[in-house]
């Protein structure tokens, strides 16, 4: 029923005159790159900070399991670099705060259907993504996102993402104050600010109304603000601990205070300087150190603080910065009912283990908010629907999406959670699993990601299985653990803050390419992220499950009363834990079950060409291998020396690592190699760096330029605090994992080891 | 009017005791027997009622969905089909019923994927051109109706909307008796 009217014309008087604005223009720079009048480059960052993000095989190429295919699209044009048009990619839609509406959801459920494949997935950093979208269907899907109040502006690029709040906010029993005013002032002043464009990477800020517990998880952001109060002049002011410099990714950073107690009234300006001063000094060309973390560690978060201070100085008054203070002690949210406790109603079976783990009781009397867990972050339309239904049924428009990738409904009156638990009950989505260990979060990993190296959604798949399958019977200690997952190094999935945690890797056994995970533990999800794990060894993807049993069994059987999972791990040691691993790192020859070396939910035989790697190869050096297994056993003596409190020596052992992995590269070509560091590091600059061998497709050099590093930092005779060691360590994992990925590429049968060698040469 | 944006859905006959996961080695199975023509496998069986196993092209997807908790094979139509409007019907419910008869004859399925062959549901992704309302039901039965009558030959047709304003515009197609896949398949091809 095709007719003139488009959805621009349609929606004219509902779209604010801004956004629709913002809109049409995207859609002129759409025409102007179809007609090659804008660069591919200055097209790619456009899209991306209109939260349009490439998808997986979107260079036109994919691996079916035996060749690499060619997909049918048109070459003719390209949305960036090595990004066809056509190829299907990736929504993100921003939700400040996590905060949604009904109207909100029945729109995502609308455009999951018309241009995606029909679901909508919270994310980690709760946004909404949609997949396999076509953009040219992307101007329409903003402006009905526009219609209701949705933006995706900046929701990707090198800008402020969404900002991010604990979606217990106003009602949390133990929050300092509610920091929803501040998350949604702070969102819309930077959001389009002329001082956040000009950044060389993203910036994520994040609120907490407490410092205790993990909902807001300030510590791994850019910039995180937990709220605090102090009396001055017998009047109670509101303010923030004010952090700034974390981030995961591949090499995680914990945050440093910036202030100790940031008034209220100086949050906007001092969040405006600091894009200031990252915009001017950060670091644009080096794409894997242009994080805020990596300017402050640079400056010293001193200097970092001096400059701030003193461009806040400079900046002239905006109005903006405190417009908002009037308003922000005022109830934001009201509830629809009269709240009533949970008083002899009756109970479907499976209520009270729902109520047990998925209900939270606000500090409101008679009111609780109620997780709704959506397996992998994923809701269908009709859940969408329906949850927009129960959500007018029972508490309005009081939603918030959490970074646990649920939904929570906050003033829902107790009284009316039988009902409530029936009605999500009958759309699938009753699971009491909420904050327990089957709720595993997952990153989009191989299933969308072009960077993702193993598939971590499929893991996240079957442990939810395997785990819920059990979980009545779960031990409590072990219920209440959190599993995160993610598809590489880059932490999407947050696997650094989980009790267990996982990111995927590649690794070589016998010849054949097998997914691994690398297995993190000591990670601490409480206290705003407040530990970082790290990695105790690599174990084969398909024996994952076995190994979290093996784990949290472990745990059972070793653990003091009430001792948590961390103080478990930091008193048993990893090694003990490693060692108990030992076993599952074995798996049978490809050629006796080949189900090892394919993926989760992936028949396809595992390969990493569809990073664009992998492809070349060698000969087995058996030599090489044994050397690099040797770089793996030393980082974990460094690892232990650090939780012995030795971080000096742990930094020692972290370097000697790397330069043992370097050693074994080097070894494939040169097998008579010494074991002087500077000639090891010298070939290995010669024939891997140089080259180019040992680059990432995306990471570049990063991971090489880890290895200069602490060769300078030893060599300075610098300190090194535990800080400073924990990171050595985590770059030192790195780069033994680049080391392996850098070996399966020039080895391997069909190359020979005179075309390795006629690579290695310079220039080559 | 212009249909664009068709789905089809057959359903699969009770009971059905295929694991959902069977789909996806199958699929890229047929990836790998063609080249280029399809994106990827994505796997939602950890969704109750949901898309299922989605076998993602640029032209159509294939799925085997789970919506409203019933299993059927869901061809949608993405790319712009030519033709008048009973020709795209007749052009989607054929390559939905080819990918349902292939599936039918795959042995690592047994022979336990059958066609339901009495009712089909044909929707329009598009709620600009399509709204699901009576309006449009009255403009599109009738060319619904046509395309029906031929493929279940002989038997009586019953059209439904769905009822739900907020869903989709579709159509539930429902005859009075139960056609085989070929037969179907067979109308289709001579009209």
């Amino acid at each position: 029923m095709k007719n003139q009217i488009t959805w621009k014309e349609k929606l004219s008087e509902r779209i604010p005159a801004d956004l629709g604005r913002e809109i049409d223009i995207f859609e002129q720079q759409m025409e102007l790159r179809k007609q090659g009048k804008i660069d591919e480059k200055v097209f790619a960052e456009t899209r991306l900070r209109r939260g349009i993000y490439g998808q997986r095989y979107d260079n036109g190429q994919r691996h079916d399991g035996n060749r690499v295919q060619k997909l049918n699209l048109s070459p003719d044009v390209i949305k960036g670099p090595d990004t066809l048009w056509d190829a299907p990619g990736m929504m993100r839609i921003k939700i400040p705060f996590g905060g949604i509406t009904p109207a909100q959801l029945e729109t995502m459920a609308d455009l999951s259907e018309e241009y995606a494949d029909g679901v909508s997935h919270v994310t980690t950093r709760q946004d909404i993504q949609f997949h396999y979208v076509h953009i040219d269907d992307t101007p329409a899907l903003m402006r009905r996102l526009a219609a209701v109040g949705i933006t995706t502006r900046e929701a990707c690029g090198n800008s402020v993402r969404n900002v991010t709040a604990c979606p217990l906010s106003g009602i949390c029993r133990e929050e300092t104050f509610d920091t929803t005013p501040y998350a949604k002032a702070c969102s819309r002043f930077l959001m389009g600010h002329p001082d956040t464009q000009d950044f060389g990477r993203k910036v994520k800020i994040a609120f907490s109304g407490c410092a205790q517990n993990p909902c807001g998880l300030v510590t791994m952001h850019d910039m995180g603000a937990i709220a605090k109060t102090k009396v001055v002049n017998g009047k109670v002011r509101r303010g923030f601990a004010f952090y700034v410099g974390g981030g995961l990714g591949s090499v995680p950073y914990k945050a440093k205070l910036f202030d100790e107690f940031l008034p209220e009234e100086e949050l906007l300006p001092t969040m405006q300087a600091i894009s200031r001063v990252f915009a001017r000094l950060g670091e644009k060309r080096n794409r894997a150190r242009a994080r805020i973390k990596f300017l402050i560690a640079n400056l010293g978060i001193e200097e970092f603080r001096k400059l701030v201070l003193n461009e806040r100085q400079k900046l002239l008054p905006d109005p903006r910065w405190t417009a908002y203070l009037a308003s922000v002690n005022e109830q934001t949210e009201t509830a629809l009912k009269p709240g009533v406790n949970l008083n002899g109603h009756q109970r479907r079976e499976g209520f009270d283990a729902w109520y047990a783990t998925n209900v939270y009781k606000q500090r409101q009397p008679g009111y609780v908010a109620a997780t709704v867990t959506l397996p992998l972050g994923d809701a269908s339309a009709d859940q969408l629907r329906a949850l927009a239904d129960i959500a007018r049924r029972f508490v309005k428009d009081t939603l918030r999406t959490t970074v646990e990738q649920n939904f929570l409904f906050r003033w829902v009156s107790e009284a009316d959670l039988p009902e409530f638990y029936q009605a999500i009950e009958a759309i699938g989505l009753g699971a009491a699993d909420a904050a327990t260990i089957v709720d595993v979060t997952a990153c989009p990993g191989t299933d969308t990601c072009k960077l993702g190296i193993a598939s971590s959604r499929g893991l996240a798949r079957e442990l939810r299985f395997r785990l819920g399958e059990k979980s009545l019977q779960l031990d409590e200690a072990v219920k209440n653990l959190r599993i995160k997952v993610s598809g590489c190094f880059n932490s999407c999935g947050q696997h650094h803050i989980a009790d267990i945690g996982f990111y995927g890797i590649n690794r070589n056994v016998k010849g054949f390419q097998v997914p691994h995970f690398q297995v993190i533990l000591g990670g601490k999800f409480h206290d705003n992220a407040g530990e970082y794990g790290v990695a105790i060894g690599a174990v084969p993807s398909k024996r994952i499950p076995e190994a979290v049993l093996s784990i949290t069994e472990f745990y059972v059987r070793q653990r003091r009363k009430d001792e948590r999972f961390q103080e478990f791990v930091a008193r048993i040691g990893k090694k003990a834990i490693k060692d108990g691993l030992e076993d599952l790192t074995k798996i049978p020859a490809h050629e006796v079950d080949r189900s090892y070396y394919s993926d989760w939910g992936d028949p396809r035989e595992f390969t990493l060409a569809d990073m664009g790697v992998g492809e070349c190869a060698g000969e087995v050096v058996s030599q090489a291998e044994f050397t690099l297994a040797a770089s793996e056993r030393e980082l974990f003596e460094a690892q232990l020396l650090l939780d012995a409190g030795r971080s000096q020596d742990a930094v020692k052992g972290a370097y000697a690592s790397m330069v043992r992995a370097a050693q074994g590269l080097v070894k494939d070509q040169n097998p008579s190699i010494s074991e002087d560091e500077n000639q090891i590091i010298g070939e290995f600059t010669k024939r891997f760096y140089d080259t180019q061998l040992f680059w990432d497709k995306y990471a570049g050099g990063k991971f090489a330029e880890y290895l200069f590093k602490a060769k300078e930092f030893i060599g300075a005779g610098a300190a090194a605090d535990a800080d400073r060691a924990v990171q050595l360590l985590q770059e030192a994992q790195l780069f033994i994992d680049a080391a392996h990925d850098c070996h399966n590429k020039v080895r391997g049968p069909v190359q020979s080891a005179v075309t390795v060698a006629a690579a290695a040469q310079p220039g080559a | 009017m212009e249909l664009e944006k068709i789905s089809v859905k057959w359903f699969v006959e009770q009971p059905n005791t295929l694991p959902l996961t069977d789909f996806i080695d199958i699929f890229h199975g047929w990836i790998q027997a063609t080249d280029g023509v399809y994106h990827d496998v994505a796997d939602y069986s950890h969704m109750q009622a949901g898309p299922g196993i989605v076998l993602v092209a640029n032209d159509a997807n294939v799925s085997i969905d789970e919506s409203d908790n019933r299993r059927g094979l869901l061809y949608s139509r993405k790319s712009p089909l030519g033709g008048s409007n009973q020709e795209k019907l007749r052009a989607v419910l054929r390559s939905a019923l080819e990918n349902f008869s292939k599936l039918a004859r795959e042995p690592k399925l047994g022979g336990k994927f059958k066609l339901l062959g009495n009712e089909a549901v044909i929707a329009i992704h598009d709620r600009l051109t399509s709204p699901n309302t009576d309006e449009s039901f009255a403009a599109v039965a009738p060319e619904i109706e046509a395309v029906a009558k031929n493929l279940f030959g002989g038997a009586e047709i019953n059209l439904e909307r769905e009822p739900d304003r907020r869903r989709k515009f579709a159509v539930r197609i429902k005859a009075s008796r139960s056609f085989a896949v070929d037969e179907l398949l067979r109308r289709l091809s001579n009209n």
